[in-house]
């Protein structure tokens, strides 16, 4: 088991020609939930591309898994690193069951069907996801919230160790959420999986992270345990907005509070 | 995840028919032959005159009418998946215009005062090839230069554009060029199968016979496509060599049959969406069902062809676009139905 789930040196990228990381530098645990957050435009995104190899860095060495990105070939690369990208589309007519399955590529036989072992994989992802139900239904009858847990068990089909979700959270609703989240570290406690999610709402990545990596404009601002990256002085100064970190009675966790521009 | 058994079920109407297409056609033409006769005919219990016609004059033409049907349909279906647009099809990108530009050059290269070619008239379809790679490379090239939005939207549009750009120099050539030469390349261009002999028999079927077991071992890669690229990069598809393959196939399919048969259109786009419709897009055996339904569709187009007005044979090619471009032109109103 290496050390670090993923480690970035000096890496920067851009998008024609518009520089969205700056040379960072980051080692992320492995075994953990990692919260990238930031403002919009910070690189988070761009950073978990990168490491899936899905964008080219101009500069600067990345390694998955304990080898070089590019010394992976990318079924096997995919049976290490799961990811569900931002906006992902598939055709209207597939089924959810069909669209599942598609996450065992990497793992299927080139001429046989799907053997017992995808079978099995993707029967857990719809039920984890709560998608069983829905699975002979086409992916244009689902609502938005369905259609995201339908990506989600698509990825966790996959079956990799190490997964990584760009804003898992979109189009869900505040209770699919936390069950999306609670589901989350359920997979990092029982099953050791790491994961690494891009996460909008600060007080998610507070609850449930083990170590934060806070981006702003292309670089790391602060990089660590949760509780030592979101800070009061952190968020205020990457973000440009007033807050409190509050703890809160029953709770494991502080929660934040913001409020407007810079007005106390 | 669909089981197999249905899927193979649903083969059997497209292949049923198929059948009956391919007797009505050796039956049919100058001299009208009832089935029976065409069946004993062809299990070689037939009168000599019989076998000499089927055997002879039609079945290399009904044989040719379906492997270049099949091979059009594939190179559509191929087509669609790795630009995920629908709306693709050899003819649409420019690749059917492009093997004709390549045949064209090489008929008025490799062509005396005698009207006789000074090569191997085998090096036909390597000209198709050609021609179809470098029209089909522009297109692909110019959309990857392309950086604004909706890849597979602008490979469409590049590849009418350079569609148009290669029937203006077959025009070019055709005025240009030798002039006993016109008015074969003319009923070539519109396409025709009525040229047919065993020897094109052989040259279809070999380059088939090649692709189809490639094509079974990239079934999945085929069906991961239809994800936006990241998904299926993610998933562990090797995008970029998977998508040049596969367009490299298209590529030699669409040459292979348009060297042969001439330019039939519209059977690259027709085929795979009815294949989609009556078998399901997601099911197993979608290609064969894609294929057989492009053999069916040159194989009527054909039977029409020389039926409808003899003793004139009117072009294939024309039958096969009058139902293929409102097709287009349906799918084009309607739009992508992708959700997101």
């Amino acid at each position: 088991m290496p050390e670090f789930m993923a480690s970035l040196s000096g890496v920067t990228a851009a998008y024609d020609g518009t520089p969205a990381l700056g040379g960072i530098s980051l080692d992320l645990p492995d075994n953990r939930i990692v919260a990238f957050c930031g403002p919009n435009g910070s690189g988070k995104s761009t950073a978990l591309r990168v490491m899936r190899g899905l964008h080219k860095v101009e500069s600067g060495e990345i390694a998955v898994a304990g080898r070089a990105l590019a010394d992976w070939s990318p079924k096997e690369l995919a049976r290490q690193v799961a990811m569900l990208s931002q906006s992902p589309q598939a055709p209207s007519d597939l089924t959810v069951e069909d669209l599942v399955m598609m996450g065992r590529f990497a793992h299927r036989g080139r001429f046989s069907g799907p053997s017992a072992e995808d079978v099995a994989a993707c029967g857990t992802a719809l039920r984890i996801t709560e998608m069983t139900e829905l699975k002979h239904r086409s992916i244009a009858q689902l609502s938005g919230g369905q259609l995201q847990r339908a990506w989600v068990a698509m990825t966790l089909a996959q079956n990799a160790p190490r997964i990584f979700l760009d804003e898992p959270t979109n189009h869900l609703d505040v209770a699919h959420a936390f069950e999306l989240l609670d589901l989350i570290r359920h997979l990092n406690r029982a099953e050791n999986r790491s994961f690494v999610i891009v996460l909008h709402d600060l007080n998610m990545a507070m609850r449930y992270a083990d170590h934060v990596v806070l981006f702003k404009q292309g670089e790391v601002a602060a990089s660590g345990p949760t509780q030592d990256v979101l800070t009061e002085d952190a968020v205020s100064s990457v973000f440009g907005i007033s807050c409190r970190i509050l703890p809160l009675e029953g709770l494991e966790r502080p929660v934040i509070v913001s409020w407007g521009k810079n007005k106390a | 995840m669909t089981p197999a058994v249905p899927s193979a079920v649903r083969l059997a109407p497209v292949l049923g028919l198929l059948v009956l297409a391919t007797i009505a056609a050796i039956g049919i033409g100058s001299s009208f032959m009832p089935p029976e006769r065409v069946v004993s005919a062809l299990m070689g219990q037939g009168v000599r005159m019989d076998e000499v016609i089927v055997w002879k004059l039609r079945l290399p033409r009904v044989i040719l009418a379906v492997l270049a049907g099949a091979a059009l349909a594939l190179a559509g279906a191929l087509l669609q998946r790795v630009v995920r647009n629908p709306m693709a099809s050899p003819s649409v990108l420019g690749i059917s215009d492009g093997a004709a530009v390549g045949i064209l050059l090489f008929l008025w290269l490799f062509s005396d005062e005698g009207n006789n070619l000074t090569v191997s008239v085998h090096w036909q379809p390597l000209a198709a090839i050609l021609g179809a790679s470098i029209f089909g490379g522009l297109v692909m090239l110019l959309a990857l230069a392309d950086r604004g939005g909706n890849r597979s939207l602008k490979i469409i549009l590049y590849g009418i554009a350079l569609a148009a750009l290669a029937k203006a120099v077959v025009t070019l050539l055709i005025i240009l060029g030798p002039v006993y030469r016109a008015s074969q390349a003319l009923t070539w261009l519109t396409g025709s199968v009525g040229a047919a002999h065993w020897d094109d028999v052989l040259t279809m079927a070999l380059g088939l016979a090649i692709a189809a077991p490639f094509l079974a071992s990239q079934r999945l890669v085929l069906r991961q496509l239809v994800l936006d690229p990241e998904s299926a990069a993610t998933t562990g598809v090797p995008l970029e060599r998977a998508q040049f393959i596969l367009l490299a196939t298209a590529v030699a399919l669409t040459a292979l049959a348009t060297a042969h048969v001439g330019a039939i259109g519209f059977v690259g786009l027709v085929a795979p969406h009815i294949a989609r419709v009556v078998h399901g897009q997601f099911r197993s055996f979608y290609l064969l069902s894609t294929a057989l339904t492009g053999s069916l569709i040159v194989l009527s187009a054909d039977l029409l062809a020389r039926t409808i007005a003899p003793p004139l044979e009117l072009p294939t090619g024309a039958l096969t676009a009058l139902v293929g471009a409102p097709l287009f032109l349906y799918l084009l109103i309607k739009g992508r139905r992708y959700h997101a």
